[in-house]
């Protein structure tokens, strides 16, 4: 009887752990299906290189070059900024900051994460819009630029969170060898805690990255939505993430436009794929 | 022969996690000297505060928010709680009982210290120092074909070294070693050692052991910590032979320890 139970339960866990990876198996099946359907009568090249995105013009083009390199300066500009600031704060939070101020400053990063994304953008649009506008004497606040300070926030939990563990894990008496070697505390952090947890480090960013490569609700609200390679990160722009969410309602089920959207999806899955797998990479090292 | 350093009266704390405000005191109004270039061993049982009185000679528990003390020590004619840390410690190196090779190559393991402190600049200078100092360990001859290669890769008796050869780059006046061969083997142990009695001519050296034996067999005089309290310091080869302490001798021979 006991027997009979144990494998029961052992059947249950054993489907409940396979249904995980063949979720996934079906949504990247159905992405890959109609993904290569568009390819095959479009083109890789085109698809990536054109730089125009007129998917319901007659004939339409498909181009998504100015939704990467949207979403590239998006991406580049969020790190710009929430790479030292994160870092920084995991350093602080880990290493100088006493007890008390620690605590509360762990608490507030991991409430940080739990905001919704659609929030960060409305805040964003009726706040941050219209000073970048004012400030910069430019004719819309909806640019690139915002885009990023907004996805700075977010990625900045991730990027904190995961770095101070990575510093806190240095060993102890790591420090204690550097600093009887008559190192100053701040030469102590930097060469030699910084050192030691920078694996973790990067890992820590990569999965920021990620997160806001992936991102679509905050950009699709500051970012303008103009679908047109950028100058500056002081014009608006439009992401792949924001494209297939404003477009996908639009179109026909099985037309071009429609496969097109996955497509992109597809290039999407592609690049935040790579981005974890690096993480995952450097995080491993830190384990060994 | 010239006291390199003079304790006077140290009594050291450490906040009793039992009662708020509370401390439990683990060194009692202690009085010892360490005579230039010799090797002060220091033995005892555990929680006989031998450690606590290694780690108050460079200022290692000053980081511990839960440690306090009274007294005076002094290195030459300095008082080292009116020092700076930093150049306490390069004149005070120390050694701990598990090898720390820090997550960096042999060569950046030993240049560290000199090039923080701003001893050396040149890179023809930084060579001859890592030379000399691997030299000195008796490490040299088992690294020099891979300096570049992680520290982190030696064996432990290696390490070891390596770590002595990295306090001697910055040429310490004193070096604490904190029982330098509890994690290593009877051969590193040997060698550990051998490198401690070179090290006499140039530098005073402050053993804290557990091994008895390495005491009898390394130190110039013998110090035996009980409880918080010294209770007998001698030559090592008194200490050994007719120790005048009733305690010293049960711990000795092995009676209780």
């Amino acid at each position: 009887m006991k027997r009979k139970i144990d494998s029961i339960i052992e059947a249950i866990i054993f489907v409940c752990g396979i249904l995980s990876i063949i979720f996934v198996a079906l949504i990247f099946g159905f992405l890959l299906k109609e993904g290569f359907a568009f390819f095959k009568e479009f083109g890789v090249i085109g698809f990536i290189t054109g730089d125009l995105w007129y998917p319901t013009s007659d004939p339409p083009k498909f181009g998504i070059l100015p939704l990467i390199i949207g979403s590239l300066f998006v991406t580049a500009g969020a790190c710009v900024i929430a790479v030292p600031i994160g870092v920084m704060s995991a350093l602080y939070i880990s290493e100088v900051a006493p007890k008390g101020v620690r605590d509360v400053l762990k608490s507030f990063v991991e409430l940080m994460a739990a905001i919704p994304s659609v929030v960060i953008g409305f805040v964003g649009m009726v706040t941050l819009v219209p000073l970048v506008r004012t400030i910069f004497d430019i004719p819309t606040g909806l640019t690139a630029f915002s885009g990023s300070i907004m996805l700075a926030f977010m990625a900045m939990p991730t990027i904190i969170t995961i770095s101070e563990d990575a510093i806190r894990s240095v060993p102890w008496s790591y420090k204690e060898g550097a600093l009887a070697l008559g190192a100053t505390k701040w030469q102590t952090l930097h060469r030699i805690v910084l050192r030691a947890a920078m694996p973790g480090i990067i890992a820590a960013i990569m999965l920021g990255i990620g997160r806001v490569v992936g991102e679509t609700m905050a950009v699709m609200m500051i970012t303008g939505n103009a679908a047109q390679i950028p100058y500056s990160i002081f014009e608006p722009v439009r992401t792949m993430t924001a494209t297939i969410a404003a477009e996908m309602g639009e179109t026909v089920r099985g037309g071009m436009h429609y496969r097109s959207l996955f497509a992109i999806g597809l290039v999407l899955f592609l690049i935040t794929f790579i981005v974890n797998f690096t993480a995952d990479l450097f995080l491993g090292k830190t384990k060994k | 022969m010239l006291d390199k350093i003079r304790v006077e009266n140290l009594s050291c704390f450490y906040a009793d996690p039992k009662e708020k405000g509370g401390k439990k005191r683990v060194l009692e109004s202690l009085n010892i000297n360490v005579v230039e270039n010799e090797i002060l061993t220091i033995i005892g049982p555990a929680n006989s505060g031998k450690t606590t009185f290694l780690r108050t000679l460079n200022r290692m528990n000053d980081f511990d928010p839960n440690y306090s003390r009274k007294g005076a020590i002094y290195l030459g004619n300095d008082n080292i709680f009116n020092m700076n840390m930093e150049k306490l410690r390069k004149r005070v190196g120390m050694l701990f009982a598990m090898p720390i090779p820090l997550p960096m190559t042999i060569y950046e393991n030993i240049i560290y210290a000199p090039k923080r402190l701003g001893v050396v600049n040149k890179k023809s200078e930084q060579n001859e120092v890592v030379e000399q100092a691997l030299r000195d360990a008796s490490l040299w001859n088992e690294v020099k074909d891979r300096l570049n290669s992680s520290a982190m890769k030696l064996s432990g008796g290696q390490q070891q070294r390596l770590c002595i050869a990295r306090i001697l780059a910055i040429n310490p006046e004193v070096i604490l070693f904190d029982e330098p061969c509890s994690g290593l083997d009877p051969i590193s142990t040997a060698k550990v050692e051998e490198s401690m009695m070179e090290l006499r001519a140039k530098y005073t050296i402050v053993l804290v052991t557990n091994n008895v034996k390495q005491a009898s067999r390394v130190g110039s005089r013998t110090a035996f910590f009980l409880m918080g309290k010294l209770v007998e310091v001698d030559k090592t080869g008194t200490i050994f032979v007719s120790p005048k302490n009733k305690q010293t001798e049960d711990y000795i021979t092995g009676r209780f320890g």
